[in-house]
């Protein structure tokens, strides 16, 4: 499950900063982007690597949120009840390792 | 704060039977398969890798024929030379394949995922490296379940070494379409490859490691977006896997020599050797199912133990929704591929195409930017002159050297300063040229006047060939 969620994160962003990448450095020549006010000094081979890595970033924040705000708050929160004393439906109940101490 | 919340007296509550959302993940041992699909997807995997591999390796113009030259921002196709300027081309490269899959998939179901999709070809690839050093699915089988022993690690160790070595030599190949390979296959030998272009190999080999050695099918169940829709491409016309029931049911097992028939049973012997060879471990007979990608595997299984049991073979072939239902034979499923649908997707396709090598065909090699410097608009509000000075970039986009001349005309009077000409731009390369435009304010009759250049460009090794022209809008602000 919790590498599902993994993939659900990871995958998408990787598609979509694929994209973002080739379509920003097509337009855009690293080695004409400013840098607060300079130059960005590093190679073109790096600066188009670590675009990537920052659209992958962003991209899986954004993914990442997603599957966050997907979930209940119950599911998030703390509950007070142990495990079993959980009603039926709760998505918390099957899971011991959740339960409060 | 930390004080544990007990429960009061909370009854205990039965524990009602939960199931997991997601199954876990059996691990699939696909059996070999022989026959003509597999026969197909051999050529196709031997076809694509061939030029995957072989491509980095052969030259044209003295460079690597296909290189896709992200440090200078020029892709090279053989002959061709695209510039960032281009990516409209790589926009209809992109539309051409989707629309290729559009009418694939509505001709014959997943032909793609089944033949030629890197996911299938690698998988297919890297299974046969299993098969080499493991042996077929039930001594895999046995081999999984013993403990672990010097002949079980000595076989993992085997294969997960070949299969990193594949996986490495890919991650090279990829990497070796953005850098020269022959730079850097010399890097590599002397072991001085560049930070990126060393993760960029071990990254891509990771990837291919892990997808066709590890994740195999979960990659096209879960990952593919294709996969999700491509049924929608469907239509009840469209050729897919299908078993015949009518023909295989009542299923079971007999002898060969078996009046069948009499018994009641149908073709289907219940071998499960479609199941057995499946790469995604569905059962066909089970009706079209999301995650069957059309390899037809078990068409091949099948039809070889139907001719085992002499029976006509194609209990499992492909055949469509319609066909099925109305008995069609062979000559009227092949004549429906023609239908509307088909026709349409053909179409489109083939004018996209042909508009695209039109296009591309009488693309100019010749590219101008005009930027007027703003802060040279000249001369006090009185002068009889107006000046503006422009930058003309001037991109060379092909790979011979070219030599330009600029003139500038619009207004009456308008003069050009400019260094000598002819300017010689080097092939693939792109130079900005200063210009000062002059023009008496008498003949203006704006703040803002359109002028525009026009730069031609000869080719020096034949001087009385026709020049390319450019001519290219610009305005001359009087202050």
């Amino acid at each position: 499950m919790k590498l599902q969620r993994l993939i659900w994160v990871l995958w998408p962003s990787f598609i979509a900063a694929g994209v973002a990448e080739a379509l920003f450095f097509t337009v855009f020549d690293p080695d004409e982007l400013p840098y607060f006010g300079s130059v960005l000094g590093a190679s073109r081979l790096a600066t188009y690597s670590i675009g990537f890595f920052l659209f992958w970033l962003f991209a899986a924040s954004s993914s990442a949120l997603t599957c966050f705000f997907q979930r209940g708050s119950d599911e998030i929160n703390r509950c007070p009840l142990p495990a079993p004393a959980r009603p039926i439906g709760c998505p918390k109940r099957s899971d011991e390792n959740a339960s409060c101490r | 704060m930390d004080t544990p919340v007990k429960p009061s007296s909370a009854p205990p509550i039965p524990e009602a039977a939960e199931q997991t959302l997601y199954e876990v993940r059996k691990k699939i041992y696909p059996r070999a398969v022989h026959g003509t699909f597999a026969a197909w997807r051999w050529t196709f995997v031997l076809l694509t890798q061939l030029v995957f591999y072989g491509l980095p390796w052969l030259n044209w113009n003295d460079r690597q024929a296909v290189l896709f030259d992200l440090i200078s921002r020029k892709f090279y196709i053989f002959g061709l030379v695209f510039w960032p300027q281009d990516i409209v081309y790589l926009t209809v490269l992109l539309i051409i394949c989707a629309y290729s899959l559009f009418l694939f998939t509505a001709v014959a179901g997943r032909l793609w995922c089944g033949f030629a999709c890197p996911q299938t070809v690698y998988t297919e690839v890297f299974m046969w490296i299993e098969r080499i050093v493991e042996g077929d699915r039930l001594a895999r089988m046995k081999l999984d379940q013993t403990p672990l022993s010097a002949r079980k690690f000595r076989l993992k160790a085997v294969k997960h070494g070949l299969w990193i070595v594949l996986a490495l030599w890919t991650g090279f190949t990829f990497v070796g379409y953005f850098t020269p390979i022959h730079v850097l296959w010399n890097e590599v030998m002397t072991l001085h490859t560049g930070p990126w272009e060393t993760f960029w190999v071990l990254f891509y080999g990771f990837a291919t490691y892990g997808n066709a050695g590890w994740m195999r099918e979960q990659v096209c169940k879960y990952m593919c977006p294709y996969a999700r829709f491509q049924s929608v491409m469907f239509d009840p016309d469209t050729l897919i896997i299908t078993y015949d029931p009518a023909r295989g049911e009542p299923r079971g097992s007999r002898g060969k020599s078996v009046d069948y028939k009499a018994k009641g049973l149908g073709d289907c012997v219940d071998c499960s050797i479609c199941v057995q060879v499946c790469p995604t471990g569905i059962d066909i007979r089970n009706g079209l199912q999301y995650e069957c990608i059309g390899c037809a595997a078990c068409i091949d299984g099948c039809n070889q133990v139907m001719d085992k049991m002499g029976y006509p073979k194609g209990l499992i072939r492909y055949s469509t929704e319609k066909a099925m239902q109305g008995h069609y034979g062979t000559e009227r499923i092949l004549k429906r591929v023609f239908r509307p649908r088909v026709l349409v997707y053909t179409a489109v396709l083939w004018l996209i195409i042909i508009a695209a090598a039109v296009t591309l065909y009488h693309r100019v090699p010749l590219k101008v930017d005009v930027i007027r410097d703003r802060g040279n608009v000249m001369h006090g509000s009185d002068d009889p002159e107006v000046q503006n000075v422009y930058r003309l970039q001037i991109m060379n986009t092909q790979e011979i050297a070219r030599d330009v001349r600029i003139s500038v005309a619009g207004v009456e009077g308008i003069k050009l300063e400019i260094e000598p000409q002819p300017i010689r731009v080097a092939p693939t390369s792109s130079r900005v040229i200063a210009v000062r435009v002059e023009a008496p304010r008498a003949s203006l009759e704006d703040r803002s006047n359109r002028i525009h250049f026009t730069v031609e460009a000869v080719d020096p090794t034949h001087p009385g060939s026709a020049p390319l022209t450019v001519v290219e809008r610009a305005t001359l602000v009087a202050p």
